[in-house]
């Protein structure tokens, strides 16, 4: 145990539970600012949700990683396509898409088993060779569930999959060759993309030129609409771009120093669509109340967060404990930059929780847990089974 | 161990802790932009989006007569009012809905049926959220009483307190003091100051809209908070308004009185001027109307009396009446005569009737005057000398001296209605009935027939000029300075029209304006108008007193008289009397 603690990294820890208080408060005044009373209550439920994540945290970290993984990654996988099926089936629609199952969202649960079963894989002895064949096998395994979460359909959260798992066979010197040129592949055409919407939504396009590009575009309509906001964001601030709009002037309108923890004038007089100002929308809350010294210090935490699951991977000695530090610290990573980003207009908006701030019970204790095996990746690097 | 190791590097994971400080580092540089940078633009966007600015009037100034009595004040009232966002539901229709029925439930409490339709809710969803809606103006006692019973029971209602127009002295004086009305709505939609207009009261006619700004005073600025559904949320007060100042005006309320007795029952007009300076003391149409029907507004029946009444009472006839002058503008002839050379001793032989090519006009005495001289033409009111009189100096000379006068233009006064009348000419006649000017237009223009039209206020004017050898413009604001033209006639000249007037109440065709106490010069007048069965007379009286230095000038008109001596001269005897009293009243 006192071998336990020395090894304890207390950064990640501190941080998180800084994060989890941040969150807390900000829900409190999200969740008030709507009509209806069952919002009000919402701080209480991620509250406890926390604690009971903080304990589920504790064991994990305190058991060897490596027992987790050899244990957990075959059936845990398993487990989640299942789920991932089962939410197509029976799944409750809210907004739109299918996601959720009884009381929790299974997309959320499965990019911790996704993470955990590349970790594994990569970590092994038995994939000796890093070729074109390890790569079709790990992009069934991360393929699969994405698939599946695309079905629901939830972007988002397939989005945030694409740079953490890209990065673990990167770092695992998975047919490197190959990703890169697939990484550049789809980074060009993302531009040509962008590019063509731009070319066909300028205002002084003929409709007949705008119809055949659009032909090409291989998006669905409420896509090109974002990808227009994104381009676009001044034109039609009442309709489409509402949104991003209404974001950037909470926001904006916090100025240095806030206007004060539940004062928040957007979001008490639901400027911020109410929908999501829980969710994918609750760093405007946050940051129009605390201002740009509340948005550093927010920064700063995650900051505290990331950089130590970086140092992490680099104490651990072995590849199974720096894939799945490195795995979980950017799955976190995309979650904060691409919610804080949509937010100012730096990229198109799409929906996905803020880790630790957005109300959203499943994907905290996700996170959570994560952090947990990042601790016990900590504590354990000098451990062997 | 060492070969794991290698398989993942030491560099990934700087290179993967790079990364992550890079996207953070972007996040706090966009950040800071956004919200230190572009704070300042964003914060105005805020503003503008949940802002309501909404101007408020002051409380309006009164209007009060020439010895300070009250004309137009103000009392306080008061109104039941709700704010919708008591009422807020998902849609806008259903808020509707509730707000229909809170107001129904309202209405079963204080025993007073809501005034609202279900369109003017609608319109106030959907255009005056941010203010509030005023459901029962200017509740009664019992009322009152039993909505603060039951207050607790209404959320989202209140009581408010508001001043209310109202004119002490009822119809008297009602075209000259005007009323004030309101929209319904209460609030009007804005301009790029002010997202709204919250207005107690706007001058709607007479004085009330002629001062309608001064009245109203300065303007303040209330702020509205409003959700994204624009929903008031709260408000306050950012400049108070300041109470307008009070309106003194010339009038006299004794006399208005006095005029309006006399011409009630009556289709007609009376103006009373002091001709020293203009002073406006009477201006008086009948029939008239009671303004304090209009406020807060008018109600539909009331609407449909007043404007289905075919003599026309919401009319002001005083200074918006275009009549024939008749008789009266012979002492205009007179001068015109005069000012080019007519002599005065020159007498015509009165045979009863004045024959020019096919047209005959006859005099008020069939068998004829006999011999006349200007004063005495003047006295009896000879139509064939003043017809010769005008075929002998022409169209120009009479047309110079009505417009000397002051016809065929407006007065100047500061009043909205002010008429210019027409001062026929043979242009005029071309245009307007494409005929010629014959030698018999000059003629029927010298005894004040054809088509010649003037308003009382012009002729209270041209009375107390010939009086006082001034032409003043009349004024209604007592601290106007005073405006008035030296007639460019010769003191003789003047002396001889005055000399004609006086004889006229002296024994001549206005005796019965005489009065004991003072000396009055007046001037009938009994225009024809129509032919046949459709031919009517309007009767005149103009008049000035005490003829040896005029402090009062008067011109009355009666539609459908007798004569302007047997109709309107004893009318205008009776305001003489209550103005500088008289033991020997009729």
């Amino acid at each position: 145990m006192k071998n336990k603690l020395k090894n304890f990294n207390f950064f990640l820890f501190g941080s998180m539970l800084a994060l989890i208080a941040i969150g807390t408060v900000a829900i409190y005044s999200a969740g008030h600012a709507r009509s209806e009373m069952i919002f009000h209550g919402m701080w209480i439920n991620n509250l406890s949700t926390a604690i009971f994540g903080l304990i589920l945290y504790f064991m994990i970290a305190m058991t060897n990683y490596r027992k987790i993984l050899d244990f957990f990654s075959v059936p845990g996988y398993v487990l989640a396509i299942v789920l991932l099926i089962a939410v197509l089936i029976f799944g409750s629609t809210v907004y739109g898409g299918k996601r959720w199952l009884w009381f929790f969202q299974p997309s959320e649960i499965s990019k911790l088993f996704i993470i955990m079963a590349l970790s594994w894989m990569l970590g092994s002895d038995f994939f000796k060779k890093r070729g074109f064949v390890l790569f079709l096998i790990c992009a069934a395994v991360v393929g699969v569930p994405s698939l599946l979460i695309l079905a629901e359909p939830d972007l988002g959260t397939t989005l945030t999959l694409v740079p953490a798992t890209l990065l673990m066979m990167l770092v695992g010197r998975v047919w490197r060759r190959g990703l890169v040129v697939i990484f550049t592949i789809g980074a060009i055409s993302s531009a040509a993309i962008l590019g063509a919407v731009y070319e066909a939504e300028k205002p002084d396009c003929p409709s007949q030129r705008r119809e055949q590009i659009m032909k090409y575009v291989p998006l669905r309509p409420h896509q090109i609409k974002r990808v227009k906001v994104f381009l676009f964001p001044d034109e039609d601030t009442l309709g489409a771009g509402y949104n991003l709009r209404q974001a950037k002037i909470s926001i904006g309108s916090g100025g240095y120093s806030g206007k004060g923890i539940g004062k928040g004038e957007a979001n008490h007089l639901k400027y911020l669509p109410q929908a999501i100002s829980m969710n994918d929308f609750i760093f405007c809350v946050y940051a129009e109340e605390t201002g740009f010294v509340g948005s550093i210090v927010l920064l700063m935490l995650f900051g505290a967060l990331l950089l130590p699951g970086a140092w992490i991977a680099y104490q651990s000695k072995d590849a199974t404990g720096r894939l799945l530090s490195l795995g979980i610290s950017t799955l976190i990573f995309a979650h904060v930059y691409i919610n804080i980003a949509m937010s100012i207009g730096l990229v198109p908006i799409t929906g996905l929780p803020l880790p630790f701030i957005s109300s959203g019970r499943t994907f905290l204790l996700t996170i959570m847990l994560g952090l947990g095996l990042v601790q016990s990746v900590s504590i354990h690097r000098e451990e062997r089974i | 161990m060492k070969n794991e190791v290698s398989i993942v590097s030491d560099l990934s994971c700087w290179a993967s802790a790079a990364i992550y400080l890079m996207g953070l580092v972007v996040l706090a540089v966009n950040l800071k932009e956004v919200q230190v940078e572009d704070a300042a633009s964003y914060n105005y966007a805020s503003a503008r989006q949940s802002i309501r600015r909404v101007e408020t009037d002051g409380l309006r100034g009164k209007i009060v007569d020439r010895h300070g009595r009250d004309l137009a004040t103000n009392r306080k009232s008061l109104s039941i009012v709700l704010n919708a966002a008591q009422f807020q539901k998902n849609s806008w229709r259903a808020t509707t809905d509730e707000i229909e029925k809170e107001i129904e439930r309202v209405a079963k409490c204080i025993g007073q049926e809501s005034p609202l339709t279900r369109k003017s809710i609608e319109r106030h969803v959907s255009q005056t959220l941010a203010m509030p809606l005023v459901v029962w103006r200017d509740i009664g006692e019992e009322e009152l009483a039993r909505f603060s019973e039951h207050d607790r029971e209404f959320p989202g209602f209140k009581c408010e307190e508001t001043d209310e127009r109202v004119y002490p002295y009822g119809s008297v004086g009602s075209h000259v003091i005007g009323y004030v009305g309101r929209d319904r709505g209460e609030s009007e939609a804005g301009d790029e100051k002010f997202n709204f207009h919250q207005l107690e009261m706007r001058g709607r006619s007479g004085l009330e809209i002629y001062y309608d700004s001064y009245l109203r005073g300065v303007s303040g600025e209330r702020k509205v908070l409003v959700d994204a559904r624009g929903f008031a949320i709260k408000d306050w007060v950012v400049v108070e308004s300041k109470a307008g100042p009070d309106l003194k005006t010339t009038l006299d309320i004794d006399i208005q009185k006095a005029v309006e007795k006399e011409l009630k029952g009556l289709v007609g007009a009376c103006v009373v001027i002091d001709p020293r300076d203009g002073s406006v003391l009477a201006l008086a149409s009948a029939p008239s109307y009671n303004p304090n029907d209009f406020v807060p507004i008018l109600s539909k029946e009331l609407y449909a009396k007043y404007s289905k009444d075919p003599k026309k009472p919401l009319l002001n006839r005083a200074s918006g009446g275009a009549y024939a002058p008749g008789s009266t503008f012979k002492t205009v002839t007179a001068l015109a005569g005069l000012s080019i050379g007519y002599p005065q001793k020159r007498t015509y032989e009165c045979t009863g009737v004045f024959k020019l090519g096919g047209l005959s006009l006859h005099c008020a005495r069939r068998w004829g005057h006999g011999d006349m001289d200007m004063r005495h033409a003047l006295r009896e009111s000879c139509n064939p000398y003043f017809c010769n009189l005008g075929y002998e100096i022409g169209t120009n000379a009479i047309i110079r001296a009505a417009k000397t006068m002051g016809l065929g233009s407006k007065t100047g006064i500061d009043f909205g209605v002010d008429i210019a009348g027409v001062v026929p000419d043979a242009e005029w006649k071309e245009a307007v009935y494409h005929e010629k000017w014959f030698p018999g237009d000059v003629t029927q223009m010298a005894i004040g027939q054809g088509m010649l039209l003037v308003s009382p206020l012009q002729m209270a004017r041209i009375a107390g000029a010939i009086g006082t050898g001034y032409l003043v413009t009349p004024r209604l604001k007592a601290d106007i300075p005073t405006r008035k033209q030296k007639l460019p006639f010769a003191e003789w000249q003047l002396r001889v029209v005055r000399d004609g007037m006086e004889m006229v109440v002296d024994g001549g065709t206005g005796k019965k304006a005489k009065l004991s106490s003072v000396k009055v010069a007046g001037k009938t007048g009994t225009a024809e108008i129509g032919r046949g069965a459709t031919k009517r007379k309007n009767t005149w009286f103009i008049a000035y007193a005490p003829a040896d230095d005029p402090v009062i000038a008067v011109a009355m008109v009666i539609e459908n008289g007798d004569s302007g001596g047997g109709t309107t001269a004893p009318k205008v005897r009776n305001v003489l009397a209550s103005i500088f009293g008289d033991d020997n009243e009729e």
